[in-house]
C-alpha cells in the first residue's frame, strides 16, 4: 500500500504533470467553526460563542485547494463534505466554500452532531463519503476550533484505506500519488495507492482568493443535504465527550520596566519571566 | 429599508480583505508611498483575483456589478490601509471599452491585465481648472496627420501611462457641447515633454505638467466622436464622483479604527486615554461622521442601481464625505498624539492623501454649485 522508495520518487516529484492522466474524485472535508475574533470569555473563564459567526476552518481551505490543485492537474471532480448540525445550513457558508472551487457539496446535518467528537465526526463523513464515491479524501491539518487532527486518520482507519497525515506536497500521478511529508528533520517521500485519505499542513498551498465570477457561479452550484439517517448512520453515540474548555487564567499586565543590559537586569528579567509562567 | 449586504458582497468583502491581509503588509505601502512607487504588485493582486475589473463587461474578462458593490469594494480597500485612489481608474476603463476604437481597447486591456495604467486623463490646463470650457489645447488637420499643440497640467499618471487621453478645443464650433474632442496621444511621441509636479500626498502616483508641441498623432487616434469629447465621459461621470466619496469614506474609516485601538492602549495619568471623555467626544463624532458619509455614499449607489437620478444627491455625497473624512482622519491624528505626525504611523500618509478629495474630482465649491442650483430647481 505504502512504498517508502524516497530517492526513486523524489525525482517523479520534479517530474511536470500531464493533463487528463487518470481523472480523480476527490472529496475535500471542511468544519465550520466560531469566527475567532467572536468567541468571548465568560468571568468564570467558560467559553461563549454565542454572538460568534461562523466560517469555514482556516486549515480546511487548504484541503479545498490541495483538492482543487489535483483535480486542475489531472481532471476529475472536486466535492466539498462537511457533517454537523444547523449551523452548516447558512447559505452564505456553502457559497462560500463552493466559491473555493469544488463543483458539488454534500452536508450531512442532524443535531445529533452538534458538538460531535472526532469519532462521530469521522464515521459521519465516512458514511457520506461511501454514498459519494471517492478515489482521495483530503482534510486539513485540524480543525481551526478544537485541532484535535484526528478525525482525518480516523477516517482513514474507518474506510480502511491508505491514510496519512503532515502531507506538505502532492503530485497525481498514473491514478497514483506521489506525496512529501514533512517530519521533524526528514522529508519523507511516498507513493500512496488510491483510495486514500490525505491530511495536509497549512503550508501545503495558498487558498485560492474567489473573485466576484467564483461567488456567482458558487449560487449556482448543486447542494445535497442528507441526514445521519440518510447515510446509513443510526448509532450517534459518542466515545469521548468534553466535559468543560476554560480559557488559560488572565493576568493584569504587571508593567515592570527594567532599563539597562547588564547581566543583572537580565537575571532580574529571567527571573521575572519565569515566575510569571 | 434593509441595510443588509447581499451574501455575494459579504463575500467578495471577505475575498478582498483576504487578499489584502495575507498578502500586502503597512510595511509594502508604506515603502511604496516613502520611495514615490507605484504599487504595481497590488495593482496586478487586484486585476488576477477579479477586483481589479469589476464593472468591466465580461467580454473584456471583467464582472459587471452594481454601482453599490464596486463602491463597497472601493470603499474596504481604502478601510484597509490600502490606496484606494489608484483604484478610482476602474471607470475611465469603462469609458474607453464603451468609445475607445479595437486598438485603444486592446492596448487598454493588455496593459490593464498586467497591474499597469494604460493611459492618463488630461482635461486640466493652467488656465482651465473648474472651468473645464476654458480649454485651448486644439487640434490642427495637415496634409492627413493631426498635430495637438497645448498644455496640460496636474496629469496623474502622465509618467508612467504609454498614452494620454487628452481633451481638445475646437475654436471654429461655437455650441460648446460640441466643442471639445478626445485624443489619444502616445506619451513617447515627439513634441510631447513631461514635468513631474511635487504633491504633499497621493505619492504612489505621479501628477505632472504636460507639454504638447505639434505632437503628430493620426486620424484613427481619436477617441470615439468629434465633438463628443465631455458628453462621452458623463456615462460614468457621477458614479466617479461616488467613488471618490466611498474612497475618501474607507480612508476615515482606516483612521477612526486605528485611532479607537491606540485610545485603548495608550496609557496617561495612569489611565488609557479612551476613558478621558474628551477623547470619547472625538471617537463619538467621528462614528456620526462615519455613519452619516457611508449612509449618503450606500444611498447614491442605490439610487444609481434604481435608475434614479443622482445629480444633486452624488455631489452633495462628495462634498461632505471630501470634509467629514478630512475632519475625521485629523482627529484620528490628534488621539494618536505626535506618533500621528509621524511617518511612522499610516495616519499620517492617510492625512496627506485624502485632502486632495476637497479638490480633485471637482472642488468642494464647484459641488456647492452643482448641488446649489439643483436645489433651487427642485423648488422653483
Ligand atoms: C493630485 C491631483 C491630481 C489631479 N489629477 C488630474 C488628472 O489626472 N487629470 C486632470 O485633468 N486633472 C487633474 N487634476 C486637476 C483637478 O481636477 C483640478 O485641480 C481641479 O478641478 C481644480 O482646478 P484648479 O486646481 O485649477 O482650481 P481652480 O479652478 O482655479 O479653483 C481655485 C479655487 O477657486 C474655487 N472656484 C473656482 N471656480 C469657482 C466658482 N465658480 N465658484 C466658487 N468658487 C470657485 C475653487 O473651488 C478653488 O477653491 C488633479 C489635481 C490634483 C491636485
Amino acid at each position: 500500500m505504502v512504498i517508502n522508495n524516497i530517492a526513486e520518487n523524489t525525482k517523479k516529484l520534479g517530474a511536470k504533470q500531464t493533463r487528463g492522466e487518470t481523472r480523480m474524485n476527490i472529496i475535500a472535508c471542511y468544519k465550520i467553526v466560531p469566527d475567532e475574533k467572536d468567541i468571548q470569555v465568560r468571568s468564570d473563564r467558560s467559553i461563549s460563542i454565542d454572538k460568534a459567526e461562523w466560517v469555514i476552518g482556516q486549515y480546511d481551505l487548504n484541503a479545498v485547494e490541495a483538492a482543487m490543485q489535483i483535480y486542475e492537474a489531472v481532471g476529475g471532480k472536486v466535492t466539498a463534505l462537511s457533517v454537523g448540525d444547523r449551523q452548516l445550513e447558512n447559505s452564505k457558508l456553502k457559497k462560500g466554500v463552493l466559491s473555493r472551487g469544488p463543483q458539488e457539496l454534500f452536508l450531512v446535518i442532524d443535531e445529533a452532531l452538534s458538538g460531535a467528537d472526532t469519532n462521530l465526526t469521522a464515521r459521519a463523513l465516512a458514511a457520506a463519503a461511501r454514498k459519494i464515491g471517492f478515489d482521495l479524501i483530503i482534510c486539513g491539518e485540524g480543525s481551526q476550533d478544537l485541532y484535535s487532527q484526528q478525525v482525518g486518520i480516523q477516517l482513514g482507519q474507518i474506510l480502511n484505506v491508505p491514510t496519512l497525515n503532515a502531507v506538505s506536497r502532492i503530485v497525481a500521478e498514473n491514478g497514483k500519488l506521489i506525496v512529501e511529508r514533512s517530519l521533524e528533520d526528514e522529508v519523507e517521500v511516498l507513493e500512496v495507492s488510491l483510495p486514500a485519505v490525505i491530511s495536509v499542513t497549512t503550508d501545503i498551498n495558498q487558498p485560492r482568493i474567489a473573485s466576484m465570477k467564483d461567488i456567482l457561479a458558487a449560487g449556482k452550484k448543486p447542494v445535497t443535504q442528507w441526514s445521519l439517517a440518510d447515510v446509513g448512520l443510526n448509532d450517534a453515540n459518542r466515545r469521548t465527550e468534553i466535559l468543560y474548555t476554560l480559557a488559560p487564567e488572565q493576568a493584569e499586565r504587571k508593567r515592570i520596566i527594567l532599563e539597562g543590559e547588564s547581566e543583572e537586569v537580565l537575571d532580574k528579567f529571567y527571573e521575572l519571566l519565569r515566575k510569571a509562567i | 429599508m434593509d441595510f443588509r449586504k447581499t451574501e455575494e458582497q459579504e463575500l467578495l468583502l471577505e475575498s478582498l480583505r483576504e487578499l489584502i491581509t495575507r498578502e500586502f503588509s503597512e510595511e509594502y505601502f508604506k515603502e511604496c508611498d516613502e520611495k514615490h512607487q507605484y504599487p504595481e504588485k497590488f495593482m496586478k493582486a487586484l486585476v488576477d483575483n477579479g477586483f481589479g475589473l469589476l464593472g468591466i463587461p465580461e467580454e473584456y474578462g471583467g464582472t459587471p456589478v452594481d454601482t453599490l458593490t464596486l463602491i463597497l469594494v472601493s470603499e474596504e480597500i481604502a478601510r484597509l490601509g490600502a490606496p484606494g485612489y489608484l483604484f478610482g481608474s476602474v471607470l475611465q476603463i469603462d469609458d474607453m471599452l464603451t468609445f475607445g476604437s479595437e486598438e485603444q481597447k486592446k492596448i487598454t486591456m493588455e496593459l490593464t491585465k498586467q497591474g499597469k495604467i494604460a493611459f492618463c486623463l488630461g482635461i486640466t490646463e493652467p488656465q482651465a481648472g473648474s472651468d473645464t470650457n476654458a480649454i485651448s489645447t486644439t487640434f490642427t488637420r495637415k496634409n492627413g496627420k493631426v498635430y495637438i499643440n497645448g498644455h496640460k497640467t496636474f496629469i496623474t499618471g502622465a509618467m508612467s501611462a504609454p498614452y494620454m487621453l487628452c481633451m481638445t478645443r475646437d475654436f471654429s464650433v461655437s455650441d460648446l457641447s460640441r466643442a471639445f474632442t478626445m485624443w489619444w496621444v502616445p506619451m513617447d511621441a515627439p513634441g510631447v515633454r513631461i514635468e513631474p509636479l511635487h504633491k504633499i500626498g497621493w505619492f504612489m502616483q505621479n501628477t505632472c505638467e504636460v507639454y504638447l508641441d505639434n505632437v503628430e498623432i493620426e486620424e484613427k487616434d481619436i477617441v470615439g466622436r468629434e465633438g463628443y469629447g465631455f458628453i462621452q465621459l458623463m456615462k460614468n461621470f457621477e458614479v466617479e464622483r461616488l467613488l471618490m466619496a466611498a474612497i475618501a469614506l474607507g480612508q476615515a474609516e482606516c483612521a477612526f479604527e486605528d485611532a479607537a485601538r491606540y485610545a485603548n492602549q495608550r496609557v496617561q495619568f495612569g489611565k488609557p486615554i479612551g476613558t478621558f471623555q474628551l477623547i470619547q467626544e472625538k471617537l463619538t463624532y467621528m462614528a456620526i461622521k462615519i455613519e452619516n458619509m457611508r449612509n449618503m455614499v450606500y444611498k447614491c449607489a442605490w439610487e444609481k442601481d434604481n435608475g434614479i437620478s443622482l445629480q444633486v444627491s452624488s455631489a452633495l455625497a462628495k462634498l461632505y464625505c471630501a470634509q467629514a473624512s478630512f475632519e475625521v482622519i485629523d482627529d484620528a491624528m490628534q488621539i494618536m498624539g505626535g506618533i500621528g505626525y509621524t511617518t511612522d504611523h499610516r495616519i499620517s500618509r492617510l492625512w496627506r492623501d485624502n485632502r486632495i478629495n476637497r479638490i480633485g474630482g471637482g472642488t468642494d465649491q464647484i459641488m456647492i454649485h452643482i448641488a446649489g442650483r439643483g436645489i433651487l430647481k427642485q423648488y422653483r
